[in-house]
């Protein structure tokens, strides 16, 4: 604020102007302010662009070009657009997008909901929350392939303990990830379990700064407790889902890491999302251009939504305020 | 209606404590099969119908891991990836987020966008380009192929939450430390980051927690033995052949206890940089 050129210039303890060269030359002083916010920037931002500007352009180049792995490196040449035909209609990648957007769809659904739960509960929580709040850090925490491995355990057929618990209830001893449908809901559950504590942590947060006297007010109007949850708890705790909505979303998209461990794709490729697609098609089929337009179209879907999410939001959070 | 006092048998089995009773156990369940797991015999981890108690407990499990496997070594190498990158993230995005938060600079909203973008970035968009460009320097298999990757990814997100925990420091104090005739670096050292130290710690649980987790990158650049961090360690265990759960989950447990206890120690911090973005808007 000191540096704006109509704010009078803060003036310390012994009534010394703070900021002398502020008050004679503002522009000069911002400018200079300015300039060592860029130097102060630059070894970030250089780092950054280093590593994600150009291997991102040469992705993009990737897919658009036929694209021949040499001796030391890829050769690219022509400019075609046929590594996203080849993408389009292959059944593969149409399973893929539609299987990620299902699976993003579902997860998320289910850990909003479930997470929004939890965080009630603990809220409401009269000892040991900071201890309960602990622990659901310890699922977020973990390694996701190591979680995949935790469920591969727990789902084989022929030790596992979930068809162990199958047998004794009378339901027999299925092949979970050997079969399709049960194969992607066993790996929903895997990340439902890893990831809804996230989501219930950020949720309770958003629980906690609630305004009291909104509470009162609505007792005082006569608010039963299910009035109270959807007139007061929910609206008021709209931008945090959103907030938390949007950060899973983005990370379903891009999952990689629990299906490339806990099903490999398979059975077939009935869990394949299109980060595992694409990392096949590139390091196992050596097909570079289709798999590098995945990557690229994926990527570009990852940015739209992001976009589009942010304009949606701001928009309604201007009509609000 | 809130907190109101409960008597007698209430005041344990009610359905608060019931409920929570339940997410304790929905989260405690998959790590108690996991962390017995890792003590049952190496015959008894694949026996069926399992056990449900393990008996007799053994530690065969964790020397396996550590004698037959080179765990020691994955864990060596995701350590020092870990720390030198969030080293090297600290450092870097205290001076950019004390830039972005605090000084005049035009189009510094557009650099942060950008950032973020960049750190919900799909990494397998980028991980083939990054690989032809680290075989063609002779990275490839080295503690920097990983360092220098995950330093890029990961400062955005650092940069986000040391800007929010700069934005709120006052002024005052290092106004006074400029007209002492502190350099900007100086009054940054010993004026402004005392009062950051909450976000410093954010920021590196949360570098540290996505270096040591982190398995796309890892699988793509390191995959020789010598430099495998340890998610691609317990991935490819056992090779091709037979997968063991005992050493699988004697090393998990291994790896998943110093983060847990960083996690518990910080949880704080880990809560509130989790939440920076809902509640900075």
């Amino acid at each position: 604020m000191s540096t704006s050129p109509v704010a009078p210039a803060p003036v310390d303890a012994i009534g010394r102007s703070a900021s002398p060269r502020a008050k004679r030359h503002p522009d000069v002083f911002r400018r200079q302010q300015a300039r060592l916010g860029w130097a102060l920037s630059a070894p970030a931002l250089v780092v950054v662009a280093a590593v994600t500007i150009f291997p991102i352009g040469y992705a993009i180049a990737m897919s658009l070009s036929n694209v021949t792995a040499t001796g030391n490196g890829f050769s690219l040449s022509g400019l075609t657009g046929s590594n996203y035909s080849i993408m389009v209609q292959a059944p593969q990648w149409r399973y893929a997008l539609f299987f990620t957007i299902l699976y993003t769809v579902v997860t998320v659904a289910v850990e909003v909901v479930l997470g929004t739960c939890i965080a009630l509960v603990l809220e409401r929580l009269a000892a040991g929350r900071g201890w309960m709040m602990a622990l659901l850090l310890v699922p977020w925490s973990m390694i996701t392939v190591i979680n995949a491995e935790l469920w591969l355990y727990i789902y084989n057929p022929v030790y596992g303990v979930l068809d162990n618990i199958f047998s004794h209830i009378g339901l027999g001893t299925p092949v979970i990830l050997g079969t399709r449908v049960p194969a992607i809901a066993a790996l929903m559950v895997a990340d439902v379990w890893k990831t809804t504590p996230f989501v219930a942590i950020i949720v309770l947060a958003g629980l906690v700064m609630i305004p009291r006297d909104y509470y009162e007010a609505a007792e005082v109007d006569g608010a039963t407790g299910w009035q109270a949850f959807w007139k007061v708890t929910l609206p008021q705790l709209r931008p945090t889902i959103a907030l938390a909505v949007l950060f899973r979303v983005l990370q379903a998209f891009g999952l990689f890491d629990l299906p490339f461990v806990l099903t490999s794709g398979g059975p077939g490729y009935s869990t394949q999302p299109l980060a595992v697609l694409a990392y096949n098609a590139m390091f196992r089929d050596l097909d570079f251009g289709p798999g590098a337009a995945v990557a690229t179209s994926t990527a570009l879907l990852v940015v739209v939504g992001c976009v589009a999410f942010i304009k949606v939001f701001r928009a309604q959070a201007g009509t609000e305020a | 209606m809130r907190n109101r006092s409960r008597r007698g048998w209430r005041r344990v089995f009610n359905g608060v404590n019931l409920a929570t009773l339940l997410v304790f156990l929905f989260i405690v369940t998959p790590l108690y099969w996991m962390i017995t797991a890792a003590f049952k015999t190496p015959s008894n981890v694949e026996v069926s119908p399992p056990q449900y108690f393990p008996h007799p407990l053994s530690v065969a499990n964790f020397t396996d891991a550590f004698s037959h496997y080179s765990f020691g070594r994955y864990i060596v190498n995701s350590a020092v990836v870990a720390v030198v990158s969030t080293a090297l993230v600290l450092v870097l995005g205290t001076l950019a987020g004390y830039a972005m938060g605090r000084l005049p600079m035009r189009g510094r909203f557009t650099v942060l966008v950008v950032l973020l973008m960049i750190s919900v970035f799909p990494e397998i968009a980028v991980v083939v380009p990054l690989y032809a460009l680290l075989r063609d320097i002779g990275w490839l298999n080295s503690y920097q192929a990983l360092i220098i990757p995950y330093t890029a990814f990961f400062l955005p997100f650092a940069i986000w939450i040391l800007r929010n925990y700069f934005m709120a420091v006052p002024r005052e104090m290092e106004e006074s430390a400029r007209i002492d005739g502190a350099s900007p670096l100086r009054t940054i050292w010993s004026v402004v980051l005392p009062q950051t130290l909450p976000g410093l710690f954010t920021a590196g649980v949360f570098t540290f927690t996505a270096c040591w987790t982190e398995f796309l990158m890892a699988l793509s650049f390191n995959v020789s033995e010598s430099y495998r961090t340890i998610p691609v360690g317990v991935a490819l265990f056992g090779g091709q052949f037979i997968t063991s759960y005992g050493d699988i989950f004697a090393a998990s447990v291994v790896a998943v206890v110093p983060i847990a206890i960083l996690v518990f120690i910080f949880r704080r911090n880990v809560v509130s940089g989790l939440t920076a973005g809902a509640v900075k808007g």
